[in-house]
């Protein structure tokens, strides 16, 4: 086993059970520090596959920025046990029984799908560097960049409308 | 190309209107004349008179269907404009940002008119989504339409995530990585598991965003919460945009494995015909009673992507250009009203005999009664249908519950008709009356004479 797998499954290990910690976690700022890990392991997983602008992008917008506001979100609601509204037995039932069904149909319906032959390449690859990237970026999806500029915009836009004061 | 490159820049003029403009009335003339180029930008590059040149990767594919579509579309945000414009000012002090909004949504309704990759797919799906939970939400004021945003918002988020996952799928299981639909399911290879788990979930996805059944539960609620004005535009310019996605995800995508997804879609489709009909018998709300008839015309608009033939294609452009029109032109009438129930009707033929008419001709169109558009239109649906030798319980069923829907239509017929009420003073100009007409006439002649527009569109398709 060399020093790449043993990173791959530390770095799997510590995403499943950062994640599953997310949440089963009471304590809602407990849950955003378990998913900043969860984000660091993915990272991790990103530089195993030599995508390292991946990997600090990831790290800065959601690490960083997205997680930030999260926080920032729950101190201001000041969230504790107490405030919690009481959850329906029966919608916490019926949400487990939903999504207990597709989890069994996508195991069900994957567990016979041959992936072996579409292994990722480790440590391989230069697709993800910057030059690559910004080169299939300008290139190939200049198309897709573009038009998400609309997206933004309008997504500013509709700030600006929901929270000017009238 | 034209349109999506127009509707971006003019939404950034509206933008800009906002603060260089003063009057209402000029922001509304900008939009309208904005919307008269679009359309006619559209026209000339389904014509072949100018095309803006891009070389797009393949990544958007603009063929006739989706152009045709587009010129529907924008003509009648044209008359949604016209109509109901001036209500918009009503609902809050940004009326060039909601025109704006609307500029962005159509630049998105271009794209999904047109894609041919499951990146440009998302990418038109949110530009429309976005601004529409900002519509939604935009009279701040009503704590039912702040309710109505955010439950949209939720649940508009978690689909758009399953959606995702669904594309990953798709491209996982693609042979060499690629997201262009008309290289799924190609050659010899057998179908992967990982390919039919991305369909479903794309099915999933796309049918919460058309509102079908059982992925309906928003639309009643965000229909309702929202500004009527905003609630006609998604009920009727934003669905149609929406099919056509759908209709051309799964014809040239997923198209030859229908074999698998087809008995799905007929459940839905059967589900979604049953409950929105059913439901809106009960309503007491006009505006409440139009969602779940929107709910119920989609179940019909729906046999089109189960049945994917020529058929299909010709009915889906009749079908949005009947169910928006007529759709459009009953909510034109419903905005200015001041009591949204059914009582809120009585006597209106007395009192306004143009709006009573003009809306029962709209409300005949939506139950498919013959000599109006609606009828051709669920016509085509149900032909599509038995052309393909199955699901003939399906027709019959949506027979059934298109016998249910004369119900609630009928019901606000004869409240306007046949109940005595009190006049009430509407906001109803010489130029609001003549456009109601002109649509009431459309529609008629579409019934009459449908020809006029499934000959075109079937030369177009299928000659040219």
């Amino acid at each position: 086993m060399g020093i790449t797998q043993i990173l791959f499954w530390f770095l799997s290990v510590l995403a499943l059970i950062s994640a599953i910690l997310v949440v089963v976690s009471k304590n809602p700022v407990h849950s955003v520090l378990w998913l900043i890990l969860v984000f660091f392991a993915i990272s991790g997983h990103y530089i195993l596959l030599n995508a390292q602008f991946l990997a600090i992008v990831n790290l800065i917008v959601y690490a960083g920025a997205i997680m930030v506001l999260f926080l920032f979100v729950f101190m201001l609601m000041n969230l504790n046990a107490d405030t919690e509204p009481q959850k329906n037995k029966w919608l916490k039932i019926a949400g487990v029984i939903a999504s207990g069904s597709l989890l069994l149909v996508l195991v069900a319906a994957l567990k016979n799908a041959d992936m072996k032959s579409r292994l990722a390449e480790m440590g391989g690859g230069n697709i993800g560097l910057i030059h690559n990237l910004g080169l299939a970026l300008f290139n190939d999806y200049v198309i897709p960049f573009e038009i998400s500029s609309v997206l933004f915009l309008s997504a500013m836009v509709g700030v600006v409308v929901i929270g000017k004061k009238e | 190309m034209n349109a999506i490159i127009l509707s971006a820049i003019w939404g950034i003029v509206m933008m800009f209107s906002g603060v260089f403009v003063s009057g209402k009335r000029t922001i509304r003339t900008i939009a309208i004349l904005g919307l008269l180029l679009l359309f006619l930008a559209n026209c000339l590059d389904l014509g072949g008179g100018f095309r803006v040149h891009i070389d797009v990767h393949r990544m958007l594919y603009f063929d006739t269907f989706g152009l045709l579509a587009n010129s529907v579309i924008f003509g009648s945000t044209l008359v949604f404009v016209m109509l109901s414009g001036r209500d918009m000012e009503n609902v809050g002090i940004n009326l060039a940002e909601y025109f704006a909004l609307i500029f962005f949504v159509l630049c998105g309704v271009a794209l999904v008119t047109t894609f041919n990759t499951l990146l440009m797919l998302f990418l038109g799906i949110e530009i429309i989504s976005i601004p529409l939970y900002i519509l939604t939400g935009s009279d701040k004021r009503n704590l039912k339409g702040n309710e109505a945003s955010l439950k949209y918002f939720l649940m508009g988020a978690f689909s758009t995530g399953l959606m995702l996952l669904g594309i990953a799928f798709l491209y996982g299981a693609s042979q060499n990585g690629s997201l262009f639909i008309d290289e799924m399911a190609i050659g010899k290879a057998p179908i992967s598991p990982l390919f039919i788990s991305g369909l479903l979930l794309l099915l999933v996805s796309m049918s919460f965003k058309v509102s079908a059944a059982p992925f309906h539960f928003w639309t009643p609620d965000v229909y309702d919460g929202a500004p009527t004005v905003f609630t006609s535009f998604m009920a009727t310019i934003v669905k149609s945009a929406l099919f056509i996605g759908f209709i051309r995800l799964f014809d040239e995508g997923f198209g030859r494995v229908h074999d698998r997804w087809q008995l799905f879609v007929a459940i839905i489709t059967a589900a979604t015909l049953f409950i929105g009909n059913l439901t809106a018998v009960f309503q007491q709300s006009v505006k409440r009673m139009l969602a779940y008839s929107s709910i119920a015309q989609a179940g019909f608009m729906l046999m089109a992507i189960l049945s994917i033939n020529g058929i299909a294609r010709d009915g889906i452009i009749l079908y949005i250009t009947a169910y928006s029109a007529a759709t459009i032109g009953i909510f034109a009438v419903l905005i200015r009203m001041k009591d949204y129930t059914f009582e809120g009707f009585s006597g209106l033929a007395k009192h306004h005999p143009v709006l009573a008419a003009t809306t029962t001709i709209f409300l005949l169109s939506l139950a498919g009664i013959p000599l109006t558009a609606g009828f051709f239109a669920k016509y085509y649906m149900l032909a599509a249908v038995v052309s393909t030798g199955k699901y003939l319980w399906l027709v019959i069923f949506a027979v059934l519950c298109a016998a249910i829907s004369v119900y609630y239509y009928f019901r606000l017929i004869q409240a306007m008709y046949f109940k005595e009420g009190d006049r009430q003073e509407l906001d109803e100009g010489p130029g609001f009356r003549i456009l109601l007409i002109l649509l009431a006439a459309v529609i008629v002649v579409l019934g009459i004479a449908p020809h006029l527009v499934t000959d075109p569109v079937h030369s177009l398709i299928y000659l040219w």
